[in-house]
């Protein structure tokens, strides 16, 4: 109600624009996300589905910008922390993978945009696109590669670093107000998460996989920053799924990295996220069984850190298909029933969709054509590994390559269509084993990328795991260069998503066919989002180092 | 978008690989002797990348061998009695040899772990080998591919001319003569798969030759106005395509699909293939090729 009465009162001239030290209200994060996106996938659900039609399928041919942020990396004005030096090493940190894109999904909290980079944090006047203040990290290093966003709980925002620091900035002045280390960047961890705050928890992931090191989810204090439990991807002696695994060695060295933020279910009080790839890589003679919990959809009470319940996508990977995409939540029908369930598109290249009560298998089914690594799926509804399709060192050509059927940017569910829209990615590579130790180490292969063959928006119905819709995606005298792509829902019956090239697209969520674009010069980096903000609609979307946000004319 | 794609046997594969002078097929390598591949371009150093001083690596590596390696491995990747030291904290969070010196003066006797002394020389290379060595382990780019021809080159042959039907576009005497001698194994199975770099292969540094100018570039008839070459660029809303006789770009704005564009890779056998490859058939055609000097 207090958002309301504030957006009508700024709507009319009453008040003038200020920065709010009250914060945010816990009670936004369980309700679909209008004047507000409070949280990562901008509510629990993790559907990046919005309620909001002023932008629809008849008005959208008036979408047009608002404004660009174009994000200011310079250390001039910015307010300083980290525990790095003046001047990093040249050649490193972002430059390293090609500058600077926002993969953050920024925040929208009384006005304003939080969002982050690698080492750098920004607010954002959400009406103009001018910036408040900027936060710039010194880092000690680590890989640069990209960071999904900030949390937030009362006036508090935590974000993570390439080095592994868990920052937390004040919302109003982005003055740190302390940071920890909550992994160590000399055994090549570094972090990426956005962290998902419940309650009094604030949860975090580490990530890297090139050495074989123990991937955890952590539980943290907002206001100390202190852990509050520690859950680790693998099991030690004697826990359950430990017969998973050849010994104890193998699994506390097991990697399974959690490093994409998850989804909550208030009511069951349980967090859902997916866990990471076993290590070694793609060398797995040295870590024979299934390799628990590595590659699963995982249910945990953020309370207690305790796991309620697993699902195991990919049994014994060597192909680097994670399961860190998004699990999304869905309050569906099946066979006339209704039913809590989550549903994950798998870089494997399988849907799947599962009871989120208890994890049982529901339907499986693949969404692309060229999977060529298994033996069929299983009555539990989990793919059987072709162990022929294993790295060898004379080479194995599999589909999908490491880079998966899809990856890390969120897809979106819309109640509406009943149809789950994911970025989606057909190709080849030749994996050859070139670690032959039978304690192997690292990644333990090499993989020549060879053909992309296909990249398609696809709808799936969530009820049959059938592809409703395919729109191929942009084609160059290369191959495909698209695929996987953050995507966001309207009650528009819009789905905002990109073309593979350049083009921010809002097609048609019924039929996926397109209905506006805009070049932005470079594809979509993030997951686009969109609010009410004075009695307008605004979607905003990263590309690149920019942040565009459009609204109708 | 709605792309066509007409199958045109004659256009395919014409364009793959090399073209040369049809000559007889030299005979296949005898048992053991396989062709001395070509070398895999040098990879240029990131300037980011920490240099190891190879000479004190190679003593920190004899030094294991000869102190620690009884227990660790002769690797350090664990021994009977020993751990993997390459994939220990206290070794991969050392800096210089400044922890891992204050462990070993005083060893881990509670796990029969003898204290050992080092002189700072002696302790700095051993820890340069460990670290250099844990860097490798954690930069998969630098992984060398192995000896991959491990295919029969006689099964490879029957399939090239049999059941892959590569002869129906190909000649080992002809476009594929010298082939083997030309790629390092591993480039050569990868341009068996596909001839096309959907990525840029080699190091770093501009294409000699823009995709669309290959001959083996997918074509493109644009409708209206029936202007056909190849393709540079197709999306919902423009496409662009290249006439390698006027060597002159044309793009249209599309909507609705509208103008139509229909597509003709003369590589399609080889995306085809992709599917159908046993990994079997794929090694012995590769085991084939690299005989072809």
């Amino acid at each position: 109600m207090k958002a309301n009465t504030l957006a009508l009162a700024l709507a009319v001239g009453l008040l003038p624009f200020a920065l709010r030290a009250d914060g945010l209200d816990p009670a936004l994060l369980t309700r679909p996300p209008v004047e507000a996106w409070p949280t990562h996938h901008g509510d629990y659900s993790g559907r990046r589905y919005s309620t909001l039609k002023e932008i629809n399928t008849r008005t959208v041919k008036n979408l047009t910008l608002a404004w660009v942020y174009r994000a200011n990396t310079s250390q001039g004005n910015a307010i300083i922390g980290g525990e790095g030096p003046e001047t990093p090493a040249p050649g490193g940190g972002m430059a390293a993978f090609g500058g600077l894109s926002i993969k953050s999904t920024p925040l929208l909290v009384n006005g304003v945009l939080y969002f982050s980079a690698p080492d750098h944090a920004w607010a954002v006047d959400a009406r103009t696109g001018r910036e408040i203040w900027h936060y710039f990290w010194r880092t000690r290093g680590g890989i640069h590669i990209g960071n999904r966003g900030v949390g937030m709980y009362g006036n508090w925002l935590y974000f993570l670093t390439p080095d592994n620091y868990f920052v937390s900035l004040d919302a109003t002045t982005g003055k740190e107000r302390w940071h920890h280390e909550i992994a160590s960047i000399k055994r090549e961890y570094f972090s990426t998460a956005a962290p998902i705050i419940v309650r009094n928890h604030v949860i975090l992931g580490v990530g890297g996989d090139s050495l074989d090191v123990p991937g955890y989810l952590e539980s943290r204090d907002p206001e100390t920053g202190e852990v509050q439990w520690r859950w680790y991807t693998t099991p030690r002696a004697g826990e359950p799924g430990a017969e998973t695994w050849p010994d104890e060695y193998s699994s506390a060295h097991g990697g399974g990295m959690p490093w994409v933020p998850g989804t909550y279910d208030p009511e069951l009080n349980l967090y859902y996220f997916g866990t990471g790839n076993p290590n070694p890589v793609l060398a797995g003679q040295s870590r024979g069984g299934n390799n628990l919990w590595t590659c699963s959809i995982v249910a945990i009470n953020p309370d207690t850190g305790k796991m309620a319940w697993y699902f195991q996508a990919t049994p014994h990977d060597t192909h680097d298909w994670d399961a860190a995409q998004v699990p999304i939540l869905i309050d569906g029908t099946i066979d006339g029933k209704p039913r809590k369930l989550i549903a994950q598109a798998n870089r494997n290249g399988h849907f799947f969709l599962l009871d989120r009560t208890n994890g049982k298998h529901v339907l499986t089914a693949p969404f692309v054509d060229t999977i060529n690594w298994t033996k069929g799926v299983d009555r539990n509804g989990q793919p059987v590994p072709n162990p022929a399709k294993d790295a060898s060192v004379p080479g194995t050509l599999v589909s999908p390559t490491t880079d998966g059927a899809t990856n890390w940017p969120p897809p979106s569910f819309d109640p509406d269509t009943g149809l789950f829209y994911v970025g989606t990615h057909e190709a080849f590579s030749v994996f050859y084993l070139t670690d032959t130790d039978p304690r192997p180490q690292g990644w333990g292969a090499a993989e020549r990328h060879v053909a992309s063959v296909n990249g398609s928006l696809k709808a799936i119905d969530y009820k049959t795991g059938k592809v409703r819709w395919s729109r191929r995606l942009a084609m160059s005298a290369g191959g495909y260069g698209g695929g996987p792509m953050g995507l966001l829902s309207t009650a528009g019956g819009l789905l905002f998503g990109n073309d593979g090239s350049g083009n921010f697209v809002a097609y048609d969520a019924a039929t996926g066919k397109p209905l506006w674009h805009a070049g932005l010069g470079a594809n979509t980096s993030n997951g686009p989002q969109t609010f009410m903000l004075e009695g307008r609609q605004y979607v905003v979307v990263g590309a690149g180092d920019s942040l565009f946000s459009f609204a109708l004319q | 978008m709605r792309l066509t794609y007409p199958t045109c046997a004659t256009m395919v594969l014409l364009a793959a690989l090399n073209l040369g002078a049809q000559q007889p097929p030299p005979p296949p390598p005898p048992e053991g002797q396989r062709p001395t591949p070509a070398a895999a371009p040098p990879r240029e150093p990131r300037p980011e990348e920490p240099q190891f001083d190879a000479e004190a690596v190679q003593r920190g590596k004899d030094l294991l061998v000869a102190r620690c390696g009884f227990c660790h491995g002769s690797n350090a990747r664990g021994g009977s009695s020993g751990p993997d030291l390459t994939r220990s904290a206290l070794v991969q969070e050392d800096e210089n040899g400044r922890q891992l010196g204050e462990f070993l003066k005083v060893g881990r006797p509670e796990r029969n772990m003898p204290k050992f002394e080092l002189t700072p020389p002696e302790l700095t290379d051993l820890a340069t080998f460990l670290h250099a060595t844990i860097y490798q382990i954690g930069n998969r780019r630098t992984y060398q591919i192995l000896d991959i021809l491990t295919g029969n080159p006689k099964a490879g042959e029957a399939f090239f001319n049999g059941a892959g039907r590569c002869s129906s576009c190909h000649s080992g005497a002809g476009d594929l003569k010298g082939v083997g001698g030309k790629y390092e194994p591993a480039t050569l199975q990868e341009r068996m798969l596909m001839p096309r770099a959907g990525r840029r292969r080699g190091p770093p540094g501009p294409r000699a030759t823009p995709p669309w100018e290959e001959p083996n570039a997918v074509k493109a008839t644009v409708t209206p106005p029936a202007a056909t070459g190849a393709l540079v660029r197709l999306t919902d809303f423009d496409v662009t395509i290249y006439d390698p006789e006027t060597k002159q770009m044309r793009s249209w704005l599309r909507k609705d699909d509208i103008p139509k564009v229909m597509l003709m890779d003369p590589l399609q056998a080889h995306v085809d293939m992709l599917r159908k490859w046993t990994d079997d058939d794929m090694r012995n055609v590769t085991a084939f090729l690299a005989g072809l000097k």
